[in-house]
């Protein structure tokens, strides 16, 4: 045979190959942030898979990202969607997801009140976290203990901050208010103003917590604000990081699960969703530093409780975000906040 | 040659072959490194990288579609853009002269144009499924090469000996099979070669096309360096290298490396 | 009857480019232009207020002269590389393209990725930097214009040296020997003869390495992250994130239009400069 021809014949018939590989069992597609991606592989979706003897694939990105793609698919394309409360917010006033039938989700029960049903007949609570700040405390001296620190001048070209289009990026513009001593709803000239003193400090804003992990381990930022679930993995990176105890306050975040309403296996969904909320999965995250408990059934070790925000008490101490305000004020920011910073 | 050339010209040139291939030694290096973050030189001596690209599932995914992609989407290019560029040639005075514009469009318009305009019109509009839609978007990104690649070839080959063959009696499509395509064989491999390594590296059109579940491998690249800064993205730079390596070994052996130069 | 031979051979391609290419990127550009009542500017008041935009120009301005650098430094290095290679013995010129095709090759995330490992605080450069005592501790040089430039004129100049061997070698060996029994040194050679057949080449080169820096997603959002946005991360912005599709298709239409001037603008000066044409 020719040269030419064996070459045609080999890719034809290795294009057929590859062309019969994918279908099979069910998928069940779960959109989440890949955040401690080989955790949640062994804790939720080995057992999970076994469980329903479906194939888990992904789609992993930023709240936003996820949920722009989701429009785009109007609402098809994945069975269950992690988001933080913020963005679930939006996707529910966008008619993207389902309500949940609760009656198939019996661990609902289990959980604190405020995880039961957060956004009404939608998605519940898997965790609750805050936000804060961290830092390295081998290369940060004095400590930080307040939202003020972050103007600190000492800090130049060593910080990373939640990008506008993340469910922390907000919340540094309602700092920055706050440390202009103004409220950034009404009064943008001085919020901004001190959000450009800032500019300095940054070395370049993040969109995941991923990336901001690495830019602590590869040494590019000793400072940044994030959500608590990130500290278990900063740690492994660099085992000096310290989640800052802040004199004036931190601010809580609810991570909730909906079930988008193209999702093509329902079902499956709710019972992913009751799987995640069982109290032997909850306190296995908890332990493994990925996600803190929301089932109060959960009995926590006090090491593990410490990285936490652990227990009724705690919980009711956190200040919530009113983001019927926050989100429409977000668009508004959006480009002065590229202004302050791309520049 | 008989011009000398300036010591300083050869130490220049020299540095610029340091600067290209210095990094993707640091990769092979870094690879191999038996710590949990990237470093050059590598400490300790492992493989677990390399095991860590079979285990991690969305790579062993993305590799079949990335492949399915380049193979599929190059080889639908050659089958529509191989009559193209035979029409191009043999009715050159019987086609208007904005066709080979129209070709070479795809080239033209931004990569990164092309992916949000086909995410609108194709995924979103006509509600393509993920796959479909990617694969729509690599064979589009490939069929100007195909057209230029196989033209060029034909450009010098002559169409009175496929004029007397078909005078002689034989079918005009048993002709193209028998006279035409061995004669271009040459380009139309390199037009193969050049088309698989264009989609198998492509970013910015898969970037807007790819789905839950279905992606490409260097999309998948990014998404696993923004959530680890790990060994893994060497150790698969290094397999891709590899694979590199084996293509140009195949080519080389098969029509020597100047055709991938043009 | 040999019309429409060819129109039939060439219909799936025709077909296939206008259907999903002309008209979605036409959707695109129609997409970019306002309502005729908005504004003061009417169709154009997008466009009118992304010139507005402060943050806007600067991405756009910040593509520019990242894309000119990246040209102009490719230039230079591709051509002294080329003109050596181009007059290296046949063995070793061969060995040298094989060596130059090679990171051609290898994908463009991976070529950034490398620069990433490189230019990091605790990167080989800054190593290297400490130890020789150049700088006392690591310098920031991620998510700089530099390191997106560093990083870009990485992944051109073998595109660059290809292009250019091909140019040096075609021009006819004659003509420099005739130059040299005239008494002009090699400097002469190349200034007098070289550089101006070399024109054409090297306008086809800038050409390249320009449309593709000026379009380039990977490199600018893995070297210059948030903070240094061109074009192709800012239309990423604005399509996948900001889910402001208007917004995008203006990005997207201000790219084609300057890609497509570019283009034309430089044949054009391409065919007005070659020496050789008649």
């Amino acid at each position: 045979m020719p040269r030419f021809q064996r070459l045609a014949l080999s890719s034809i018939s290795a294009a057929a190959l590859f062309a019969a590989l994918p279908a099979g069992a069910t998928t069940f597609t779960i959109s989440w942030w890949g955040f401690n991606g080989d955790k949640m592989q062994e804790i939720i979706v080995n057992p999970f898979q076994e469980m329903c003897g479906c194939e888990v694939v992904f789609e992993t990105g930023n709240n936003g990202d996820r949920l722009n793609r989701l429009a785009m698919r109007s609402g098809a394309g994945v069975d269950v969607i992690y988001l933080t409360d913020s963005y679930s917010q939006a996707g529910i006033e966008q008619g993207l997801f389902q309500p949940i039938d609760r009656a198939q989700i019996p661990n609902i029960a289990e959980l604190y009140d405020l995880a039961q049903a957060p956004q009404g007949e939608f998605g519940p609570a898997y965790t609750v976290g805050r936000i804060g700040l961290v830092y390295d405390a081998a290369r940060v001296d004095p400590p930080i203990t307040s939202w003020n620190d972050l103007w600190r001048a000492d800090l130049a070209s060593s910080l990373s901050l939640p990008n506008i289009t993340t469910t922390a990026g907000p919340m540094v513009v309602l700092q920055a208010g706050r440390h202009a001593g103004v409220d950034a709803y009404t009064d943008e000239e001085a919020t901004f103003a001190a959000l450009a003193e800032l500019v300095p400090n940054i070395v370049t804003n993040y969109n995941t917590g991923s990336e901001m992990i690495n830019l602590f381990s590869t040494g590019e930022i000793s400072v940044s604000m994030t959500q608590d679930f990130t500290l278990g993995r900063l740690r492994e990176a660099v085992p000096t990081i310290e989640w800052a105890a802040l004199e004036d306050g931190e601010i809580a975040v609810l991570n909730t699960i909906n079930i988008p309403t193209g999702s093509e296996n329902v079902e499956l969904a709710h019972q992913f969703i009751n799987f995640v909320l069982s109290a032997d999965i909850q306190r296995q995250l908890a332990e493994q530093g990925v996600d803190a408990p929301v089932n109060a059934t959960v009995e926590l070790s006090p090491e593990a409780a410490a990285a936490w925000t652990y227990g009724q008490e705690q919980i009711d101490s956190l200040q919530r975000i009113d983001y019927s305000q926050l989100n429409p004020a977000r668009d508004r920011w959006l480009d002065r906040w590229n202004e302050t910073f791309g520049m | 040659m008989t011009t000398r050339i300036h010591p300083l010209l050869i130490l220049f040139t020299l540095v610029v072959y340091v600067f290209l291939l210095g990094p993707l030694i640091i990769i092979f290096g870094a690879s191999l490194s038996d710590t949990t973050y990237l470093t050059f030189p590598p400490q300790g001596l492992s493989f677990r990288w390399f095991q860590n690209i079979w285990d991690i599932s969305a790579f062993r995914r993305t590799i079949v579609t990335s492949l399915q992609m380049a193979f599929l989407g190059t080889g639908i290019a050659l089958v529509i853009g191989i009559p193209a560029a035979y029409a191009l040639n043999r009715y050159r005075v019987a086609l208007p002269a904005w066709l080979s514009t129209l070709f070479v469009l795809p080239i033209l318009v931004p990569e990164i144009v092309i992916g949000f305009s086909l995410l609108r019109s194709v995924t979103v509009q006509a509600g393509v499924p993920v796959w479909y839609a990617l694969l729509i978007g690599h064979t589009l990104l490939v069929i100007p090469y195909v057209i230029r690649v196989v033209s060029a070839s034909l450009a010098s080959f002559d169409f009175s000996i496929e004029e007397a063959a078909i005078s002689l009696g034989s079918p005009p499509a048993k002709t193209f099979f028998t006279i035409v395509l061995p004669n271009i064989r040459s380009g139309v491999i390199a037009a193969f070669i050049l088309s698989f390594i264009t989609s198998i590296n492509d970013v910015s059109v898969s970037l807007f096309l790819t789905g839950p579940g279905v992606s490409t491998l260097p999309i998948q690249l990014l998404a696993h360096m923004e959530q680890f800064f790990d060994p893994t993205i060497a150790s698969v730079s290094v397999v891709l290298m590899l694979l590199t390596i084996l293509v140009m070994i195949i080519v080389e052996r098969t029509l020597g490396l100047a055709i991938v130069a043009k | 009857m040999k019309r429409l031979a060819g129109w039939m051979l060439a219909s799936p391609a025709t077909l296939a480019i206008t259907f999903l290419l002309v008209i979605p990127v036409a959707i695109t550009v129609g997409l970019s232009f306002g309502s005729p009542g908005q504004g003061d500017w009417g169709i154009v008041q997008p466009y009118a207020d992304f010139f507005a935009s402060g943050f806007r120009r600067n991405v756009l301005w910040r593509t520019f002269t990242v894309a000119g650098w990246v040209t102009v430094i490719s230039l230079a290095a591709g051509l002294a590389t080329a003109y050596v290679v181009a007059r290296c013995p046949p063995w070793m010129k061969s060995t040298l393209i094989v060596l130059a095709v090679f990171p051609l090759l290898t994908g463009v995330v991976v070529r950034s990725f490398a620069w990433l490992v490189l230019l990091g605080r605790e990167g080989m450069v800054n190593q290297i930097l400490q130890a020789t005592g150049l700088t006392d501790g690591p310098v920031a040089m991620l998510y700089t214009p530099g390191a997106v430039i560093v990083a870009m004129v990485y992944i051109f100049v073998p595109l660059m040296v290809l292009v250019l061997v091909g140019v040096l070698e075609n021009i006819p060996e004659d003509l420099l020997q005739a130059s040299s029994s005239l008494g002009a040194g090699p400097v002469a050679s190349f200034f007098q003869i070289t550089l101006p057949l070399a024109v054409p080449g090297l306008i086809v080169g800038a050409v390249l390495v320009f449309t593709a820096s000026f379009t380039s997603y990977a490199t600018p959002h893995l070297l210059g992250g948030t903070r240094q946005m061109m074009m192709g991360t800012f239309l990423q912005q604005r399509a996948l994130v900001a889910f402001d599709w208007p917004g995008a298709a203006v990005v997207a239409a201000i790219m084609l239009a300057v890609i497509v001037a570019t283009v034309l603008v430089m044949t054009r000066l391409a065919r007005r400069l070659n020496p050789m044409a008649t």
